[in-house]
């Protein structure tokens, strides 16, 4: 199959890629756009280190096939800080210890951003809904409610 | 919570101000921004991409390969068999020893050729286009069957079998016997264990409980599959990246392998998206293999489906437990027959199984026996605390059983029997001072045991408590403190930080020189660079490597007195380390900074010599750490399904260096436990194939199954960790079967045999299947 050129807004900036029409969107950005932050870790959508925001929506990007991503805008792990400063949800992981290996990363903080962008007041339950399509094997993930939680807690102003 | 620039007010009984501190991780903005460089995330010019041909049978022969449409296939290098790679050390007893089979496929998924190209999907392709022929062979799969004297074999018998990786992961004073008689049997190694009169005790025992227990056979699930790039340049130079918790090992491996020099190899480390015992030295020698027969660099990264079928899974295990206990609680004699599937080569470590099986608890009458069994699966290697929570399983079932059946509190018949410091292991080395007792103290007081008379008021609902231990391996370690010319210091060690340990070495640097956390950078350095560390297994980094970076610190302090003497007018035992400078102790206006001193020994024509720390340690006594762990769960008497209400682990850590970190190890292991406890499970078919090489069907512990697990940190000193810390990264994940199957049984009356439990099992357990 010939290659397609596919234009996307990566992390605020529009760019045109040419791909393999069976690349998927992961191996886009990893690949051909240098950004190396999402993870491949299982290839099949079980895992979530690939997850990234699809034009609002959370996706596993190692599911979604390049042309699929044309014309949308794509936020990665790398576009969440602003000015240098890390967004909320970034700062909290560090600060309760919701990270170990830091494999899973990439694509669960994208998942509690997406969560706290639909509901920036979740109850426990919410938040272990809003999670479990990534799997973290190093914490336990207990730290990583009590970030979400902190994180939360800053976006609503309440630090 | 934010990374100290100020030295805190001490805040314990003894003065730390840095060390027991929770303090954020090192690579923390790095992880959290995507920044962290794995061993996919890199590229190297002229690097090619590797796919292996992985066998599609458990037991065969294979009669002949023809690779000519798969090297035909366009973009592809080069395709790489067994009669193509490199001269290199072959022993075919040893997994780790052998690259391709030329004859005989010993377990499915067995690597038996490799495609190299630029494009990792051409690689794949051509994969599928070379031609095997195979002469299937009968396939022993079941371990229990394959030690009867009829069974068929499972390979050619074994030679020279190298137990080093397994001696990273646990010292104990025994040795597996190893089978090597002339009688061919599927049996690798065993370990007997006696002391008393079993037959006596039991003949005197008030009640005798006999049971056997099933775990079932499990993968460490890294969110990162084995990731290795390697390359060789005409030099002779061997450069290796690879996700690994044992730099040292692989290039002293690879080193044996190719007739190497070591200092010609340059083993780093990447960071490791974790490991768990799994990433100790997988497919390094084939990626070295590969880049010296190609001269390019070669990167092969799993795929899942690959790391599943091929990597180095945890044992299934079928054990035979009989036990004795008087009236008063207590256990008088054990009988064990231990039976660990090793897969197709040996590396279970049925020492370990054996040793806790019978050395939780006083018993003066022990009969133990462990069998290393070969089967044509793929073979396996350490999962956290290796054959640990197996074997617990057994002993932390029959305790609770035995307790029940004479109207006893569980806890204070584990209590009443619990190991102390002096008691003798099944192998009769004797414990140094451990923390059993405290722990099972702890959990008594926690809220949840304190309340599980009221849980258990509920329909369905069960606490369940069990213990569980691991005795942590040991290794010579060294590092090397370094002062800068602002006086802050660089420390550098040789150990994988898999952990965070680097942070807390960070902090016990700090500590011993009474600097800000932020005075202290670490870094661990290839294996060129970096002074000797021993694999960063068998909980032992901290432990080790920690006791190795406080004496480069003090070293580097004696060295800054001793420069100090002139210029202060005083003797090194009348300074002391304060506010960034030495000073003289009751005087602290006569003082040189450490930014003085580093500029004294950096600068041009300096009248000091550079400061450089240097720690060296060997470890000869282990620190075991101990845990009780409490479960709380809901049964569906109809379904089976269980609900996890809460999960409660106290864990003796001897000192708690960082709390944050030592919370998340506990946290981390009670989650590994619950997931052994209630869905891992890899599943073999009869002819020895794996139904569920991939996450959605071997399952993993979700957000949605976890409640919060809470921590409780128990502190019993060792004696020569720094500090008092012991060993903490593995204990957690042993007892999780036994505490969940505990609190099943109480919850709804289900004495379920075979872990995982699943649905399945618990409404067959209650006979309504």
């Amino acid at each position: 199959m010939p290659k397609q050129l596919i234009s996307l807004t990566i992390n605020g900036t529009p760019r045109e890629v040419t791909v393999e029409p069976s690349w998927t969107l992961l191996e886009t950005t990893r690949e051909a756009l240098n950004l190396t932050g999402p993870k491949e870790g299982c290839g099949t959508g079980d895992c979530g280190a690939c997850s990234m925001i699809v034009d609002g929506r959370l996706v596993t990007s190692c599911l979604m096939l390049a042309p699929q991503a044309n014309g949308r805008r794509v936020t990665t792990i790398e576009g969440l800080q602003t000015n240098g400063t890390l967004d909320p949800v970034q700062q909290a992981f560090i600060e309760t210890g919701g990270l170990q290996c830091g494999f899973c990363i990439p694509g669960m903080i994208m998942a509690a951003r997406d969560l706290l962008d639909r509901n920036d007041n979740p109850s426990p339950k919410e938040i272990r809904d809003g999670l479990a399509g990534n799997l973290c094997r190093c914490t336990g993930y207990t730290k990583i409610y009590e970030a979400v939680e902190l994180a939360a807690q800053r976006i609503r102003g309440g630090d | 919570m934010a990374r100290e620039t100020t030295i805190r007010p001490p805040t314990d009984a003894n003065g730390h101000h840095a060390v027991g501190q929770r303090v954020t991780r090192l690579e923390g903005p790095a992880k959290v921004t995507g920044r962290t460089v794995y061993a996919d995330d890199m590229k190297l010019p002229g690097m090619v991409h590797a796919k292996v041909l992985y066998a599609p049978y458990a037991h065969a022969l294979i009669k002949s390969m023809d690779t000519a449409a798969a090297e035909a296939l366009s973009g592809v290098h080069s395709v790489i068999t067994a009669m193509d790679l490199p001269e290199y050390a072959r022993n075919d007893s040893n997994r780790r020893n052998l690259i391709f089979p030329d004859k005989e496929v010993l377990f499915y998924g067995q690597p038996l050729a490799a495609v190299l190209a630029e494009d990792p999907h051409v690689a794949e392709e051509a994969v599928g286009l070379i031609d095997v022929a195979y002469e299937v062979l009968p396939a022993v799969i079941d371990p229990v069957a394959a030690i009867e004297p009829g069974s068929p074999l499972v390979r050619e018998p074994l030679g020279d079998v190298d137990r080093s990786e397994e001696r990273g992961h646990v010292s104990v004073q025994s040795e597996e016997t190893e089978q090597t008689d002339d009688r061919p049997t599927n049996i690798a190694s065993t370990a007997p264990f006696r002391r008393g009169d079993v037959d006596a005790s039991f003949a005197a025992a008030d009640v005798i409980v006999e049971n056997t227990w099933r775990s079932s056979m499990t993968h460490q699930s890294y969110i990162e599959p084995h990731s290795t790039i390697a390359s060789y340049d005409v030099s002779g130079e061997l450069n290796v990246w690879t996700s690994t918790q044992a730099p040292f090992y692989i290039r002293d491996e690879l080193a044996m392998a190719f007739g190497i020099l070591e200092n010609r190899i340059r083993v780093t480390a990447t960071e490791v998206g974790g490991g768990f015992g799994g990433k100790i030295y997988l497919h390094e020698l084939l990626t070295a293999a590969l880049a010296i027969k190609v001269q390019r660099p070669v990167k092969y990264i799993m795929s899942r489906k690959d790391d599943m079928l091929a990597a180095t899974p945890a044992p299934f295990a079928h054990i035979e437990l009989k036990t004795g206990m008087k009236k008063d609680g207590t256990l008088t004699a054990l009988q064990a027959k231990l039976i660990y599937d090793s897969g197709a080569f040996p590396g279970a470590s049925v020492l370990a199984g054996c040793i806790l099986i019978g050395g939780y608890y006083k018993c003066d009458n022990l009969d133990i026996m462990g069998y290393e069994v070969l089967t044509n699966k793929v073979s396996v290697g350490a999962l956290r605390a290796p054959a640990a929570h197996n074997a617990t399983f057994a002993i932390e079932r029959h305790m609770d059983i035995m307790a029940r059946e004479l109207g006893l509190d569980p806890l204070e018949v584990r209590l009443k029997n619990a190991v102390e410091e002096g008691d003798p292991m099944p192998n009769g080395q004797p414990y140094p001072r451990i923390g059993l007792r405290e722990c099972l103290e702890a959990a008594a007081d926690s809220r949840l045991w304190r309340d599980r008379r009221e849980i258990e008021s509920k329909s369905n609902r069960g606490v369940g408590i069990a213990v569980g231990g691991w005795l942590g391996g040991l290794q010579p370690a060294s590092a090397i403190a370094a002062l800068n010319k602002d006086g802050t210091v660089n420390i550098t060690v040789g150990s994988a930080d898999i952990t965070g340990t680097n942070t807390s070495f960070q902090q016990i640097a700090a500590e011993v020189l009474n600097l800000p956390l932020d005075r202290v950078n670490v870094t661990y350095g290839d294996t060129r660079t970096a002074p000797y560390a021993g694999m960063s297994a068998g909980s032992k980094t901290l432990y080790t490597v920690g006791r190795a970076v406080k004496l480069a610190c003090e070293d580097m302090r004696d060295q800054m007195f001793d420069l100090a003497k002139q210029r202060l007018e005083a003797e090194p035992e009348d300074m002391e380390l304060a506010n960034g400078q030495v000073q003289i102790k009751g005087a602290p206006d006569r003082a040189m900074t450490f930014a003085r001193l580093g500029y004294l020994s950096t600068n041009f024509g300096a009248p000091f010599p550079a400061v450089v720390g240097r720690g060296a340690i060997t470890a000869r006594k282990n620190a075991p750490g101990f845990t009780a762990q409490i479960a709380d769960v809901e049964v569906d008497p109809d379904t089976g399904d269980v609900t996890l209400h809460g999960f409660t682990i106290a864990q003796d850590v001897g000192f708690a260096i960082n709390p944050l970190s030592v919370e998340g190890q506990m946290q981390g292991g009670a989650s590994q436990g619950i997931g052994l406890a209630l869905w891992e499970e890899m599943l073999y078919d009869e002819e020895g194939r794996l139904l569920n090489p991939n996450l959605l069907d071997y399952r993993l512990p979700t957000s949605r199954d976890l409640p919060p697990i809470e921590t409780i940190i128990v502190e019993v000193p060792s004696e020569e960790g720094p500090f008092g810390a012991r060993i903490v990264g593995e204990p957690s994940i042993v007892a999780g079967i036994a505490a969940i199957g505990n609190a099943i049984e109480n919850a709804v009356g289900a004495r379920v045999t075979e872990s995982p439990f699943t649905p399945e099992r618990i409404v067959r357990t209650l006979g309504k299947l």
